[in-house]
């Protein structure tokens, strides 16, 4: 069996820069975020680029990447398909000072198949499966899977937080949620004071393995309206915010002298959601009509103001690390037209609506009243599929009612944001197929898929199995049930002379501890983007 | 107020009480969706059926409509609100952590709404028909034209874009304490408080206005000045003090909706209060914390309705005394 090594890079005690123009290192930095999400009890919620500031994962950046470094692991080995090693890094230590051990790692694995989150769950207890973790020494952790998991290295260590056993192993899995103290974890910094009122405030963990944080103190107010978050971007009593640039902004902040502007490619997309347990939706070639009669071109120049590229190359992200570069779903309202006239739906009474077996083709597209852009979409594609004699109406509804529409099926079309985890991880992909999302396998019969998913889990190596994936993708984008309306490119302001040491980690904008820690550590652990 | 009819308006506002929070309770439950779908499950990591029974198990929330509507009564007897889903603590203590931020907004706001409209109110009645009077009426309806959000926007632009005077945002900053921390709260309100104040001022300022003119045409104001009362003297003790009888059943009245906060105006300052909790809370489908907050906005309802009650016959001696206030000809009529 051919043995993967991942070795760590020099990335440990770099030479902590200086960021300000004076040469000295920053004290202090107010960087807005746009929802509280407690005191980061990751069992309860979490908002990544804040809950990476205090807990590391064994390999970094994130599943977004498509070569994770070594981060508290320092190698990482694969022994047979179903099996993996992973040796720790010497010498990290908890905020409270414990010492980091390979049981804390296999604490964290059965803690989060015994309390599940949600958002990790299915990495260790679907796709894939893990068996059992058990530490071969202090120093060395072993991880065996249920049937061959090539991506385990790269996706499930490159994004499980982990967790300290002497923290978290009193506390029972059922009341995980309940949880309010401050974290501990290994991360550059430590949240030193949390409430709802205020926001919160980090402050550098000095003994960090990977040297200390540039700035001492981040203090992060929760400010949620976006206007009043660039108003006090504007005044200066912010010099930063994770939240981007809306479209219109873009130029004002771009002709000041006070505000510097980095341009970023996020991997998310909004996307037109069918569903596919609903005729005519269940019908693959009518999907394919609904994806050939949208104008991308029209919907990223009318409705982002042409900041982005056209969604013509289908789905997941055309960025990510694991998609078929080979993808393409172009506008062609001609084909659009024919695949309906094949499949019987025609305009017999002259209302410029086709009628089929059911009847007429009329529909509703239900998108969040909150969402400018989202609604303006939902206009353009009601006028797209207007041109081949489809009849939608535009439904508004707040943005939980679209959210419930996941879990209610009570819906024709809708319009929805996917982020990073949904479009960039090879294994959410597959996962989405499961839950519900782009599918539900294996409950709903689906042949062609259902032979590529035992094809995908018979492979055993990362590039056998992503050759499948490529072919899961190209059938997907053939009878989509989701279809990218554009691929946003994003803006993000931050205030000049502060701080200047902002980067594009992928799928995370620029507010990360990548662009907090020494610039040398984020380009040798492959987690920022450098344009090279 | 004789102590039955105090034991009659009792049991009126109590059976408003209970109406008001039955339909607290059921309202939420109407609206599509619920709050651990909203937060356990979605395209980036759904929890299994399975695991999101058993949370809603946690809340209470797989029991039946009526089973959980008596334990919202059952510990309710308690003083026990349930659990909020979206902030995982007890309601009770996630909404004293925001009233205090929007009694303080809503009631400045309101006593500085009220004095100066009062004191405009009353200028513009006193030189009724000069054109300092048509000067106040005009800016004051203009002003009163504005919406909130709009004037919030305005000072923000003058005061802390512009002139950098005052945040922009927030009720406190972290890492504050003692002085400076109570110094910056102080700052923090000045904007939103000013806002608020400004956006209700018209009200106000009309109520005493009109209040004012009409009890300027009153006999015992003629007969006051015939007796050589100083102007000054009939304007504070006879007029005003006629006129803000209204002004207080007014102002009494949007106090009971002060726990409500002000939606808007939080949310342009980013401010910490009630109303953007509420907003939250509708947003997550948190029906816990949606029922406590509706609860406390309804008591603070019912509450000022029974002080205005209970409070207008020491401001009025006329009411103390029974004494009916229709004048003679509408008492024939209703006769």
């Amino acid at each position: 069996m051919a043995m993967l090594a991942l070795v760590v890079g020099a990335c440990t005690n770099g030479s902590q820069s200086q960021m300000t123009a004076d040469g000295q290192p920053v004290e202090r930095l107010t960087i807005a975020v746009p929802e509280d999400v407690g005191p980061l009890n990751i069992f309860a919620s979490h908002e990544e680029p804040l809950t990476e500031l205090v807990y590391d994962k064994l390999l970094g950046p994130s599943p977004y990447v498509d070569d994770p470094q070594p981060w508290l692991a320092s190698e990482v080995r694969q022994l047979d398909p179903a099996t993996w090693e992973v040796d720790l890094r010497d010498g990290v230590t908890w905020h409270d000072g414990e010492t980091f051990t390979a049981a804390d790692v296999v604490f964290t694995f059965e803690f989060f198949k015994a309390a599940p989150t949600g958002r990790w769950t299915h990495h260790v207890s679907d796709i894939p499966t893990i068996e059992t973790v058990e530490a071969v020494d202090d120093n060395t952790v072993r991880f065996t899977c249920a049937d061959a998991c090539p991506f385990l290295g790269s996706v499930t260590l490159a994004d499980l937080p982990i967790v300290a056993e002497h923290v978290w192993s009193d506390v029972p899995a059922d009341q995980v949620r309940e949880v309010t103290d401050l974290p501990v974890g290994t991360g550059p910094y430590r949240l030193v004071e949390y409430d709802s009122v205020s926001g919160y405030r980090f402050e550098a963990y000095e003994n960090y393995f990977a040297g200390p944080p540039l700035v001492q103190e981040l203090v992060m107010p929760v400010i949620e309206d976006p206007s009043a978050t660039f108003t006090a971007l504007r005044t200066g009593e912010i010099q930063a915010t994770s939240r981007p640039l809306a479209p219109e902004l873009i130029a004002e902040f771009a002709s000041s002298d006070d505000i510097e502007l980095i341009t970023t490619r996020p991997l998310q997309f909004p996307e037109l959601r069918m569903n596919f347990e609903r005729p005519p939706f269940d019908v693959p070639e009518f999907r394919r009509a609904i994806s050939r009669a949208l104008d991308r071109a029209e919907l990223l120049d009318a409705v982002f103001l042409g900041e982005g590229r056209r969604a013509d190359k289908g789905y997941p992200h055309p960025d990510a690390a694991w998609t078929n570069p080979d993808l393409s779903t172009p506008f062609d309202a001609a084909e659009a037209s024919s695949l309906l006239d094949e499949l019987g739906y025609e305009d017999t009474d002259g209302d410029s609506v086709r009628e089929g077996p059911a009847g007429p083709l009329r529909f509703t597209i239900q998108v969040a009243a909150t969402e400018p852009t989202d609604v303006r979409a939902a206009e353009l594609i009601r006028a797209d599929l207007a041109e081949i004699g489809i009849s939608a109406d535009v439904q508004t509804k707040d943005a939980a009612s679209i959210g419930e529409l996941f879990r209610s099926r009570d819906f024709d079309l809708y319009i929805n944001t996917i982020t990073a985890h949904g479009v960039a991880d090879p294994t959410q992909f597959i996962m989405s197929h499961r839950s519900g999302y782009l599918w539900k396998a294996p409950d709903m019969p689906y042949p062609q898929w259902d032979a590529l998913f035992e094809q995908w889990s018979a492979a055993t190596t990362i590039a056998d199995r992503t050759k499948t994936l490529f072919e899961m993708q190209e059938l997907f984008n053939s009878q989509p049930t989701s279809v990218p309306l554009y691929y946003p490119d994003e803006y993000h302001a931050y205030r000049a002379g502060t701080f200047d040491g902002w980067v594009e980690s992928p799928g995370s904008g620029v507010v990360h501890k990548w662009s907090l820690l020494p610039p040398e550590v984020g380009r040798d652990a492959n987690a920022v983007v450098t344009g090279e | 107020m004789t102590l039955r009819r105090m034991l009659s308006r009792t049991g009126q506002l109590t059976l408003v009480l209970w109406a008001a929070a039955t339909f607290n309770f059921a309202l939420p439950h109407l609206a599509p969706g619920d709050p651990v779908d909203f937060k356990y499950s979605g395209v980036s990591g759904s929890l299994s059926k399975e695991h999101l029974e058993i949370i809603r198990t946690e809340y209470g929330l797989d029991r039946p409509l009526l089973q959980q509507y008596g334990s919202f009564w059952r510990g309710l007897a308690q003083g026990d609100l349930g659990k909020s889903v979206q902030h995982n603590r007890p309601v009770v203590e996630v909404l004293a952590e925001r009233a205090p931020w929007t009694v303080a907004l809503v009631g400045l706001a309101t006593v500085l709404s009220a004095v100066v409209g009062v004191a405009l109110g009353a200028t513009a009645a006193w030189r009724r028909g000069s054109r300092r009077d048509a000067g106040l009426v005009m800016g004051v309806l203009a002003l009163d034209a504005m919406p909130g959000f709009w004037i919030g926007m305005i000072l923000l632009a003058v005061f802390s874009v512009e002139l950098g005077w005052l945040p922009s945002f927030g009720g406190a900053s972290i890492g504050t304490a003692g002085v400076e921390r109570s110094v910056d709260v102080l700052r923090r309100l000045i904007l939103p408080v000013a806002t608020i104040a400004l956006a209700t001022l018209g009200a106000v300022f009309l109520l005493a206005r009109a209040a004012m003119v009409s009890v300027l045409d009153e006999p015992f104001v003629r007969l006051a000045r015939a007796k050589g009362v100083s102007e000054r003297r009939i304007a504070v003790r006879h007029v005003l003090r006629n006129a803000l009888l209204p002004v207080f059943t007014n102002l009494t009245l949007s106090v009971g909706m002060l726990l409500s906060g002000a939606v808007v105006v939080e949310t342009v300052f980013a401010y910490p209060g009630l109303g953007r909790l509420i907003y939250e809370a509708v947003v997550a489908r948190d029906y816990p914390l949606l029922q406590g907050a509706f609860l406390l906005v309804t008591l603070g309802v019912v509450l000022a309705n029974l002080a205005a009650d209970l409070t207008y016959p020491w401001l009025d001696p006329r009411v103390r005394r029974g004494k009916n206030l229709l004048p003679a000809a509408a008492q024939t009529v209703e006769a």
